[in-house]
């Protein structure tokens, strides 16, 4: 009976303390919520309110009917789309090389691949910033297209390499002998099989692209070209106190990702602990 | 070496340049295969990242605000190295660093031990995944929404008036203090981040034979020991790795510290990525900033070193 009693106690203690977490790491998500729905007046106020007395949906309007943040949204689906195709596809070509072919320099160029992921990035801003004004490239979309790739890529390759080491050469070496080529073999069996490596990949990669900010910072310059993050930024600067506008962007810019957790969670995660996993 | 003796040997045939290509095809045959798939990505890598390495290792020798250039051999280096303000820039990454690797530990860990213990399963995944999300968050986001809270009218000192402190402590501006300004972006860092460490510790967990558990429990192990000496030596690696990762991340780290004070209040709570990006972008000292991410560049790669050795045993 006594053990029965241990064990219930410390069964409720475990829920109510996951309960108590929670509510303390969701409390900031839920401020930022309920700041953008709150008319600006009432964000200043000392002491605060707990709940918004007057609800208002203004900060969104302000962020909808404004071209110029519409235009925002738009740049990012861009680049982190493109990004992720490219990384995609040009991962998965390389990640096959690697999991496929007994080669000269292959630990070299694993090495190099999991050494690039160490740099630190603000390293690399200085010659980037020059060469692409010297390229006529400063701010514009193509810039960030091309630098994202320097962490994206990497990364791609590590996850479907792994993924792939785990797929049965025969498979592809039968399809082959049935009279695939060696791009037919791998169109019909490798990539139809290690589809949730491309959706973790993917989906992680779409990530990163869409919170990135230092590369944002120093290769953009006007409003037309701005990603959400650096706009977000941007929003501190120009209007230092429309704190609701600023919620009910961050609102905006975090809930495509959000939703897309909650309906593929399994794969999101799979591909955010790959990083650490694959290498 | 087969190579070069197949060279020697059809050399004076007339035909010896198709036998050759035709012998380095044979021979090669992996190579030309596997390098056919992978010279796209390593091309735009080698482009992207080795070049502009050697270009920031050469400007670290100049003065130069980008049209015009000076040598000056060293002398970024020394002025950088006897900077008592450089130093301080250093601790201040290392603490930052240290502050946010040992909260994720923590955290994360007592958290994957939760998450881990017989509960309903349902309530698990939605426990899992609701914990996740500050980890979807931009840092960029995640710093704003913490600027906003740590404000002096925020709801951060609006919690500490409700708790009944005085109204001295409650005006704080968080960021505004340089004593409580690094402190508060490791608070928010560690918000942000601790979900990839209950994450990777959960699996972790998940992967620990129960046997282990149940012998120990026939031995008469209370729970405190298990976790001593089950647990913990079975999470070793996984904990190894998690650090070494987060430590460089965490070190290289831009946007923390960049949205939520600037480096300020007088430098309290610059780190070096920030350092780096304000004396090249906006003192216009690219020589100095390239000098400063060089050293940077060093002290991240004595950590890498560990985890590129780990991580190419595991590959091999």
């Amino acid at each position: 009976m006594g053990s029965q009693n241990k064990r219930r106690i410390i069964n409720t203690t475990t829920y109510l303390l996951l309960i108590l977490a929670i509510i303390i790491m969701c409390f900031p998500l839920a401020w930022m919520f309920s700041v953008s729905v709150r008319p600006n007046v009432e964000v200043m106020k000392m002491p605060p309110d707990w709940i918004p007395q007057i609800f208002t949906l203004e900060a969104y309007s302000k962020i909808l009917g404004s071209p110029k943040y519409i235009r925002v949204f738009f740049n990012t689906v861009a680049v982190a789309g493109i990004v992720t195709a490219f990384s995609l596809f040009l991962g998965s070509m390389a990640a096959y090389a690697l999991a496929r072919f007994n080669f000269k320099g292959q630990r070299t160029v694993l090495m190099f691949l999991i050494t690039i992921q160490m740099f630190p990035l603000v390293l690399l801003c200085i010659p980037y910033f020059r060469i692409f004004i010297l390229l006529n490239l400063y701010d514009s979309l193509v810039a960030l297209i091309i630098v994202y790739l320097t962490f994206t890529l990497p990364f791609c390759i590590l996850m479907l390499r792994s993924y792939f080491l785990n797929i049965p050469k025969d498979i592809e070496e039968a399809a082959m002998v049935d009279g695939c080529s060696r791009i037919g073999a791998i169109f019909r069996t490798l990539i139809p099989m290690s589809w949730p490596a491309f959706i973790g990949a993917g989906l992680y990669t779409f990530l990163l692209a869409w919170n990135e900010f230092l590369f944002a910072v120093v290769l953009i310059e006007s409003w037309g070209k701005r990603v959400l993050t650096m706009a977000i930024y941007s929003l501190l600067a120009e209007f230092i106190t429309e704190w609701n506008t600023m919620m009910a962007f961050s609102v905006l810019a975090s809930l495509p990702l959000i939703f897309t957790f909650v309906f593929l969670q399994k794969y999101m995660v799979q591909g955010m602990t790959a990083g650490a996993l694959t290498s | 070496m087969s190579f070069n003796n197949s060279k020697n040997r059809s050399a004076p045939i007339g035909r010896s340049i198709p036998f050759v290509t035709l012998k380095f095809r044979r021979l090669y045959s992996e190579e030309i295969l596997a390098y056919s798939f992978l010279w796209p990505s390593l091309l735009i890598l080698t482009m992207l990242m080795v070049y502009p390495l050697l270009e920031v290792f050469r400007l670290s020798f100049y003065e130069s605000n980008l049209t015009r250039e000076t040598w000056v051999g060293l002398s970024n280096y020394s002025a950088l190295l006897f900077d008592p303000f450089f130093w301080n820039i250093f601790l201040n990454t290392v603490l930052f660093t240290i502050g946010s690797v040992i909260l994720h530990l923590v955290l994360g860990l007592g958290l994957a031990l939760l998450l881990n213990a017989k509960i309903n399963h349902i309530f698990r995944s939605v426990a899992r995944g609701i914990l996740i999300v500050p980890w979807l968050l931009a840092p960029t986001v995640a710093g704003m929404i913490w600027v906003l809270m740590l404000a002096p009218f925020g709801v951060f000192n609006g919690f500490l008036t409700a708790l009944g402190f005085t109204s001295d402590l409650t005006n704080i501006a968080w960021l505004g203090d340089s004593s409580t300004a690094l402190g508060s972006v490791t608070a928010m860092n560690v918000w942000r981040a601790y979900p990839f460490f209950m994450v990777m510790l959960l699996a972790g967990l998940q992967s620990v034979p129960q046997q282990l558990y149940e012998a120990s429990q026939i031995d008469g192990a209370t729970i405190f020991q298990q976790f001593i000496y089950i647990t913990l030596p079975e999470l070793k690696s996984v904990i190894t790795t998690i650090v070494l990762l987060d430590s460089i991340w965490t070190f290289r780290a831009f946007d923390p510290v960049f949205v939520m004070t600037g480096g300020g209040p007088s430098y309290s709570s610059e780190v070096l990525a920030t350092a780096i990006y304000y004396d090249g972008f906006q003192k216009m000292k690219f020589g100095y900033a390239s000098a400063e991410a060089i050293l940077m560049f060093i002290s991240l790669f004595i950590v890498s070193a560990f985890y590129v050795r780990r991580a190419m045993n595991n590959n091999n």
